[in-house]
């Protein structure tokens, strides 16, 4: 085993794959010297082919991944921050997600969508989004939310072998975590969820920096209450078996989750569980989520997203 | 290339095989065998085929959307029975019958086709990009409409495009409408190949009523493509015959076009010009004409039984389409 950064791990992740492909090429907004460092330093390795950088044109970033794709290229599009995916929504949203299906499966659209997500750096309403929910939404689309090093690293590998369109978001709070990944080559399979901590009183369902949270908030209550936390990874495919198990071990259920909570992927873990544990359930199944605003700058930030607090109180309450 | 009386043959067969196949596809709609909506490509023959013929087969293709491409298709040699079955939501459609009209047939090098215009742009961007990426001299033939050249995405495309010197012929299908709203009202110049020069694509317009005026400009910039010297643009000036969508209202903004105006266009018809020219030529006779007309007929009423009696597809396909394993 090694100890290794968050960002280190998904860069270690894109070099192997470009070694072992050569189908496999970044594309987007200065990834050769790399916003956030994921795809630093590939460029002297891997040249100005492989690693492309391209003008401020989302559309282009996302056209040129899916039009590609078509043809037999793995490319990684790298589109900066999640917010700037709204620009290429036509692109994200329908030619990447429906044009297998639409064309009856005559084509493959093996790629990857990267970008950074989440707040909690005070960078305002156009750089700070989660918008899991909408990619989780969209059939045709894979959706993978990595909040360790190792599952960075794994997901990442998986989600280039995967001959579907992935959308990758990892937190930019995370970047800097430090964690152990193996020296040997492994992956992670996209759809397995990972009991992160194991409990019996509550479970709580989290992706993403709130898994980190959660971990945080368990730790300090586990005096008083025995706390689960089940990080999904990847919120399509969804495993909800693991989910549904743990909840009918514990009874309680909260799931937490940085996104806008009106029509969150909380709401639909919250609506999954209903469906299938109902009878399990001893309390009402709580969520946390970011309130139903823009997400503001300054300081008005920790009034709207979710906070350790609020995870706290939540767990405290429904194991009362 | 120098045309031969064959090719030119082929063209003529292949306009009169799209007008039919329009024609067809008109009264399955009116008789509710095509399921969605159909754009008639009448008037906008020349250009399609005259684009579209003698490419290679792994030369990509992003169709324009009137005819919902069948004259690049059947000139690309791609099949009309295909396309006719998807419209009627047969399991025999090029896209099993799932989606009601787009066409895709990647051995003919189309991929795929759009429901939103001016995302041919960022699309055909990445097939330039990858035909560029896999060096076997292919092109990427990208066509939209002067309706589709409004789209911001052309800039992203169409500057890149040239930064990167991808081989993609961009083609536009001018044909002064966009849906009810006049050109003169969506763009402020007269030349849609400005836009082109303005990145520095080499552009130039033509005549889209005269199939060898086209022909001869896509080859060029086909030519040019193929020996790594980037994108090109031709904009070619159409008419369209008939109105935006069967059956909705053929306006200009709220004014109907008059039966005058039509029959004035009409007279510029590139299959009775083209086919006046060939018979002047020699290169056809009447019999021959006759017997390519008749045979077009025969092919669509043969197309259109093997439709109507095609099964619908079973809905268990749906689950084996929206992911790949």
């Amino acid at each position: 085993m090694k100890e290794i950064r968050f960002v280190q791990a998904i860069n270690e992740a894109l070099e192997e794959e470009l070694s072992r492909d050569e189908k496999v090429y970044i594309i987007g907004e200065d990834v050769q010297a790399g916003t956030f460092g994921v795809s630093t330093g590939l460029v002297h390795k891997f040249g100005p082919e492989r690693i492309m950088d391209t003008p401020l044109s989302e559309t282009v970033i996302a056209g040129a991944a899916v039009g590609s794709a078509m043809t037999g290229y793995r490319p990684v599009a790298e589109f900066m921050f999640a917010d700037f995916m709204y620009v290429a929504g036509d692109e994200i949203f329908a030619k990447a997600a429906k044009w297998r299906f639409i064309h009856g499966g005559t084509v493959e659209l093996p790629l990857v969508f990267m970008a950074s997500m989440g707040g909690y750096a005070k960078l305002g309403a156009e750089h700070s989004q989660s918008p899991e929910s909408m990619f989780m939404h969209t059939p045709g689309l894979k959706l993978v939310v990595p909040s360790t090093p190792y599952d960075a690293k794994g997901l990442m590998k998986s989600a280039i072998r995967d001959n579907n369109p992935v959308v990758y978001l990892f937190h930019k709070r995370l970047l800097g975590l430090k964690g152990e990944i193996p020296e040997e080559e492994y992956v992670v399979p996209l759809g397995q969820a990972d009991i992160k901590r194991e409990g019996t009183d509550v479970t709580v369902v989290a992706t993403g920096m709130m898994v980190q949270f959660a971990l945080k908030v368990a730790e300090e209550l586990k005096e008083k209450v025995s706390v689960e936390v089940i990080d999904p990874r990847t919120l399509e495919p969804l495993d909800i078996d693991t989910i549904i198990e743990s909840v009918k071990k514990t009874g309680r259920a909260i799931v937490v989750d940085e996104d806008t909570k009106r029509c969150g992927v909380a709401s639909e873990i919250m609506a999954q569980i209903m469906e299938l544990a109902f009878d399990y359930l001893d309390a009402p199944i709580q969520r946390i989520a970011a309130a139903n605003y823009p997400i503001p700058g300054g300081f008005m930030e920790d009034y709207v997203l979710p906070q350790t607090k609020d995870i706290k109180a939540a767990i405290e309450a429904i194991a009362d | 290339m120098k045309l031969k009386n064959d090719d030119l043959i082929f063209m003529y067969k292949t306009m009169v095989r799209t007008r039919k196949l329009d024609e067809i596809t008109i009264k399955g709609l009116q008789e509710g065998k095509v399921l969605a909506f159909y754009h008639s490509s009448q008037g906008s023959e020349a250009l399609a085929v005259g684009a579209a013929s003698f490419l290679r087969p792994d030369d990509y293709l992003w169709a324009h959307h009137r005819g919902h491409g069948i004259g690049y298709i059947l000139a690309k040699g791609g099949s009309g029975r295909d396309f006719l079955a998807e419209h009627y939501g047969k399991a025999t459609g090029s896209c099993l019958g799932v989606s009601g009209f787009h066409f895709a047939d990647p051995e003919n090098g189309a991929l795929g086709a759009a429901g939103t215009i001016g995302s041919v742009f960022p699309m055909s961007l990445g097939w330039g990009l990858a035909a560029k990426k896999h060096g076997r001299q292919q092109v990427t033939i990208a066509c939209f409409g002067d309706g589709g050249s409004n789209r911001g995405t052309l800039h992203e495309a169409f500057n890149l495009s040239s930064v990167w010197k991808l081989p993609i012929v961009w083609i536009c299908d001018n044909n002064g409408m966009a849906q009810y709203t006049p050109i003169t009202d969506a763009y402020a110049k007269d030349d849609i190949a400005d836009l082109a020069t303005g990145y520095d694509i080499p552009a130039v317009v033509v005549d889209g009523m005269d199939i060898i005026a086209v022909h001869e400009a896509v080859q060029a910039a086909v030519e040019k493509a193929r020996a790594g010297e980037g994108p090109s643009m031709i904009e070619a000036k159409t008419k369209r015959f008939r109105e935006h969508s069967i059956g909705s209202p053929d306006v200009v903004h709220n004014q109907p076009r008059t039966d005058e105006e039509i029959a004035e266009m009409k007279k510029l018809d590139p299959i009775i010009t083209f086919k006046a020219k060939l018979l002047e030529q020699g290169v056809l006779t009447k019999a021959d004409v006759e017997k390519i007309n008749n045979d077009a007929e025969a092919e669509m009423a043969e197309m259109d039984q093997f439709c109507v009696d095609s099964q619908i597809p079973d809905p268990s396909i749906l689950n084996t389409l929206v992911y790949a394993e």
